[in-house]
């Protein structure tokens, strides 16, 4: 077994594609309270305290989300009170709610993604679909923080012989800072030439070029990859066959139990739970590592 | 030239088709998904000119380091929420460097700024809209209107208003009752004090920099030859 | 067969009105390690980078230069991208991606091998270089040694037959510059690389070199062995700015006028003193410095992120009136940081620094800045705004004659007109010299200011400095470069762990120390304890020749 950060950034690509994908396209409110429950605990599982912190908003936004969409829409079938002789209606109460639970969703699956995404993963996915876009954004990577730290230097320099950019009027500051972008810049772009020269001199531009990543594929990708597409093929069927329609408007379809449904609801609460799941057994794994030494 | 008109035909023809066929076909109205899609795609001809180009490394530097600084004034301002050099700086190498050249600089300013403080829905968005802006200001760059303050206070607040409401295209979608044009026209509304920020802001800098810049931009035009053709 | 056989290569740059490189013709064998020196601006890098097709300037050539007897602009283009390895200047500007491992790659993606291939290669590499413990980190996050040694690695997995290195060790602290060195060394003595290397630091290279070459605006007026090279310059002549930056055995043995075997390196050096001149126990008399005490340093505790370990640790030191301070340390130790602590650009978290008995709080930046304490960073870029020199200059005063007065002192009439990006490190280092003299700080900071600078520039450098402190400006320094802090400075100490852990007078300060000392001292510690400069030395020698002769 390996954790989800050592799973090939093609497979940690596919699953969140096919994750986020998915929530951003089932309005149905079992599959969303799913996805739901699974990208929460998946990004608590990663990020642990960090995540911890950034819900202290949601509570806040899902009201929010909720009041916000009754008063702008007026479909729905059991009205509770008018407002300006516009109905409000229960049902697009519930799809307010609704629809800020996926939105919650897909920003969890996001950051659960961002956490298992370094830069490096991306970069190698983003070298398969366009090499010298993926170089120019390395090449960005690279710059941005030595440029963060240039232009503390810059600053700091320009104090030290008394060219002050942080004090004086607000234009002043503005005006000053500018200034000091300046600096960075010819600075940026005198020193790119020389950087230039070095991929120049070390055959850049030359034909054929190749690509190497640390990045292997193994057989547990294989297993996780194909695991994955079968998940997500079932439910682009379930959704051909419209097992998963769901209508808020004018008023709530049924929820039916029958087989169609159970077999949607299980196989998408497995695809929604893969990390959970690596994640524990992982571990699991460690633990009993340590205990065994 | 004719690499130019189709790449105009992609964005005011098959783009707003893709967008239309997509909302009949999918009768729900999957906008955010087929949004997303349509904004990604519509990258990929550029990237694609790019790529087949064989850019010398100078070029590659110089975008590059167009697009870091653009990430790093878009951090730097972090602090006030919406008042950003980043559409400016984008707009300054477009008028400078020509269309692909502030194309680039736009969407990979985005791709990378989304990678160091974490992608959401919205990076196609982000790096389709600067994308746009910067090469709309590399097509204006041939022209030589964009010397006067006038004309970069008219783009300043053009390109304040069109980033505004393709980010709101986006805010729209993600509420996920597909696309309502008064649930549009309200978050429009809601967000003029931030279009308004974009535009000061986008004018103040472009006012400030864009002849500093753009002096040292052609200095290195000159010193080094680069990028004469485009 | 010669590797690189230049012919009558003649070149200048567009709108230059003399030629950079005159008639240059040479030859340099395959497995020669060579190095290449001379004043600043008389052609090094230029000649170097023609050496280099992908890097050769534009401008006007004639003559011909052959790689392993092909023409170097008809060799194919894999061929002259892969066997002819270049290491930049500054270390900082030629790293291209953002993690070591696609650093090392990146040479071997572009010859377009196939992943095992440079997976092994790589690995290899890595492992030769001791990369392995930082093989996954960003490049940002490397030391000033770390870069340099990582940009070698990623010329040395291309498996180059030639290496050019244009002043490879200039940002290097002293150990790591050796150790820099000795790895180029093992390197041409194991794989048999052939080395052309650039350096203003000879004094450990020079020895090490199979043959030395010695340019003169853009003239070869030496190419032998290390000592008859130094000879020929000698007899070219007597006083080349060049012979200053000899290394210390070659110009003790020169300027004592032995005409026995010259000796090169430092044990050679220290033979060959034994053996003409005898123990003495004569103490070098120094004053301790005593004037007002005008910086006050005490207890000061400082990090750059809440959650990392603390940068500097406690640090106490004193600056008096007139006193003229070097710091000396290994690189990331925290000089620079030190510096600003002391300036008020950065707040200490615990302890206080104190300015002409008030603490640094208390001021006005205004105050502080104009005419208090004034700084010279490491980086003279950063200072450097306008378009032309002389802008950079008026925008600090609006004092004309004390403009003219910085112009000449430092020498720089010629460089105004120019853009500053248009001039060398060294003549950058001058400009925002110039600006900062404007101000005319009572406390006077540098940080590494003789980097870049030839033998010559250096003493305009130190008679300024001499100057200033006689007329009671105080002066801090943070150098690598040990000979000029041993000739110039007042005192000396030494940076270690976050603080200041020795101090003292020059001569107290480098005779206790084995690594962090003069040449000089390496070579005459076991005869004249305290002597640090080759002045000393010289001077030393010489009474004892008095002595002898009036026997
Ligand atoms: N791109 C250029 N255009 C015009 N002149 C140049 C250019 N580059 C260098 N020069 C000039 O050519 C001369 C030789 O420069 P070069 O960089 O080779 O000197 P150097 O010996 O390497 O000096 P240093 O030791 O300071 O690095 C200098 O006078 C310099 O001003
Ligand atoms: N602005 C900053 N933020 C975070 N860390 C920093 C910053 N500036 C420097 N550092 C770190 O602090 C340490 C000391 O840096 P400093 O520049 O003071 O070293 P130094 O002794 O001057 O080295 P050198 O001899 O190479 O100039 C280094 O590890 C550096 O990476
Ligand atoms: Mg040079
Ligand atoms: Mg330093």
């Amino acid at each position: 077994m390996k954790s989800l950060h050592d799973f090939h950034p093609l497979v940690i690509f596919s699953y969140f594609f096919a994750v986020i994908g998915l929530t951003m396209f089932y309005m149905h409110p079992i599959l969303l309270i799913l996805s739901f429950t699974g990208a929460t605990v998946t990004s608590f599982l990663l990020l642990k305290k960090s995540f911890l912190k950034s819900i202290k908003w949601l509570l806040p936004f899902m009201l929010v989300a909720a009041i916000l969409n009754p008063l702008l829409i007026h479909e729905g079938e059991t009205a509770i009170l008018y407002v300006n002789e516009q109905p409000i209606t229960v049902e697009a109460i519930v799809y307010g709610f609704a629809a800020s639970v996926m939105l919650i969703a897909i920003i969890f699956w996001f950051s659960a993604f961002n956490a298992v995404m370094t830069s490096d993963k991306f970069l190698y996915l983003f070298t398969k679909v366009s090499p010298a876009v993926a170089l120019l954004i390395s090449l960005t990577m690279r710059l941005v923080p030595l440029f963060g730290h240039q232009i503390k230097k810059i600053m700091y320099a320009q104090r030290a012989i008394g060219m002050d950019p942080s004090s004086g009027s607000v234009w002043h500051r503005i005006k000053a800072g500018t200034r000091i972008l300046s600096i960075l810049i010819s600075w940026a772009l005198e020193n790119a030439i020389e950087t230039a020269d070095s991929m120049k001199a070390r055959g850049y531009g030359l034909k054929g070029r190749s690509t190497f990543s640390l990045f292997r594929f193994d057989r547990l990708d294989g297993i996780a990859l194909s695991g994955i597409f079968i998940l997500f093929i079932i439910q682009l069927l379930c959704s051909y066959f419209g097992w998963n329609e769901f209508y808020y408007y004018p008023t709530f379809s049924p929820i039916v139990w029958d087989g169609p449904m159970i077999f949607m609801t299980i196989s998408y609460g497995i695809l929604v739970s893969l990390p959970i799941f690596i994640e524990v057994l992982e571990a699991f794994k460690w633990r009993s590592l340590k205990s065994i030494n | 030239m004719s690499k130019k008109v189709i790449s105009l035909i992609i964005f005011f023809v098959i783009i707003p088709i893709g967008i239309l066929i997509g909302a009949t076909l999918l009768e729900d109205g999957k906008y955010n998904l087929i949004s997303m899609f349509v904004m990604v795609f519509s990258c990929i001809p550029f990237f694609l000119s790019f790529e087949r180009r064989k850019p010398d490394a100078r070029e590659v530097l110089i975008i590059a380091v167009m697009s870091a600084i653009t990430v790093a004034g878009r951090a730097a301002f972090a602090f006030i929420p919406a008042f950003k050099p980043m559409t400016a700086l984008v707009a300054i190498t477009g008028f400078k460097l020509g269309p692909e050249a502030g194309f680039l600089t736009g969407a990979v300013s985005a791709v990378t700024s989304n990678i160091l403080f974490g992608q959401g829905p919205w990076t196609p968005f982000q790096m389709f809209t600067l994308g746009i802006l910067g090469y709309i200001a590399g097509l204006l760059g041939k022209t030589n209107w964009m010397e006067s303050k006038i004309s970069l206070l008219f783009y300043g607040i053009f390109s304040g208003i069109m980033y505004s409401m393709l980010m709101d295209i986006w805010t729209v979608l993600s509420l996920g009752n597909g696309f309502s044009w008064i649930v549009y026209g309200s978050k429009i509304i809601t967000a003029i004090p931030f279009t308004i920020t974009y535009m000061i802001s986008n004018v103040i800098f472009l006012w400030l920099l864009t002849k500093p810049i753009g002096d040292k931009l052609e200095r290195l035009k000159i010193k080094y030859g680069v990028m004469q053709t485009t | 067969m010669a590797l690189i056989e230049i012919n009558q290569l003649t070149f200048s740059y567009p709108l230059a009105t003399k030629p950079t490189l005159k008639d240059i013709s040479l030859e340099i064998e395959a497995g020669e390690f060579v190095v290449l020196c001379g004043t600043s601006g008389c052609g090094k890098s230029t000649l170097l980078k023609h050496l280099k097709r992908e890097l050769t300037p534009h401008g006007q050539m004639s003559g011909t230069i052959h790689f392993n007897g092909v023409a170097l602009q008809d060799l194919p283009q894999r061929e002259a991208a892969s066997q002819i390895g270049y290491v930049l200047q500054k270390p900082e500007l030629q790293i291209v991606t953002d993690k070591v491992w696609h650093e090392l790659s990146f040479g071997l993606e572009n010859l377009g091998y196939d992943s095992m291939t440079i997976r092994r290669r790589v690995a290899e590499m890595a492992s030769f270089f001791g990369i392995q413990t930082w093989f996954r980190k960003n490049t940002t996050d490397l030391s000033g040694g770390q870069k340099q040694l990582l940009n070698l690695a990623s010329i040395m997995v291309m498996q180059p037959q030639l290496l050019i290195l244009d002043e490879p060790t200039s940002q290097l602290d002293p150990i790591a510059a050796s150790e820099f060195i000795a790895t180029l060394q093992k390197l041409n003595k194991e794989l048999g690389l052939t080395i052309v290397l650039v350096e203003h630091r000879l004094e450990e290279v020079y020895p090490i070199a199979d043959r030395v070459i010695i340019l003169d605006a853009g003239e070869i007026i030496a190419n032998d062995t290390p000592i008859k090279a130094a000879t020929r310059l000698r007899h070219v002549d007597a006083h080349h700015p060049m012979l200053l930056g000899l290394p210390t055995p070659l110009r003790v043995h020169h300027a004592l006028k032995q005409s026995d075997e010259t000796p090169l390196t430092i044990r050679d050096g220290r033979t060959w003193l034994e053996k003409h001149y005898e123990a003495d126990h004569k103490q070098i008399q120094e004053a301790e410095p005593s004037g007002e005490v005008v910086l006050d340093v005490q207890d000061v505790w400082f990090r750059y992120d809440r959650h990392a370990e603390d940068l500097i640790r406690g640090l106490n030191f004193q600056l008096h009136q007139g006193e003229f301070l070097s710091i000396v340390g290994g690189n990331g130790t925290g000089k620079s940081t030190t510096l600003g602590l002391i300036t008020g650009l950065l707040k200490p978290h615990r302890g206080k620094v104190t300015i002409f008995n008030k603490p640094l709080k208390k001021y006005a930046k205004k105050d502080l800045y104009q005419g208090m304490i004034s700084m010279l960073p490491q980086d003279p870029t950063t200072l450097l705004v306008e378009k032309e020199a002389q802008l950079e200059l008026a925008m600090m005063s609006k004092d004309q004659t004390a403009i003219d007065r910085v112009i000449d002192l430092l020498q720089i009439r010629h460089l105004l007109a120019q853009h500053p990006y248009d001039l060398s490190g060294g003549e950058q280092q001058k400009v925002a010299l110039g600006k900062v003299l404007l101000k005319n700080p009572k406390i006077l900071v540098l940080d590494e200011p003789t980097k870049g600078l030839d033998g010559e520039s250096k003493q305009v450098l130190a008679r300024i400095l001499h100057d200033l402190q006689r007329q009671g400006t105080s002066i801090l320094m943070v150098t690598h470069d040990v000979e000029f802090s041993a000739e110039h400075a007042t005192s000396c100490a030494m940076f270690f762990d976050g603080e200041i852990v020795a101090k003292g007078t020059p001569a107290a300060f480098y005779s206790g120390n084995h690594f962090y000392t003069t040449a000089t001292n390496r070579i005459c510690r076991q005869l004249f304890e305290d002597v640090i400069t080759t002045e000393q030395l010289i001077a030393r020698c010489q009474s004892q020749q008095e002595v002898m002769t009036h026997v």
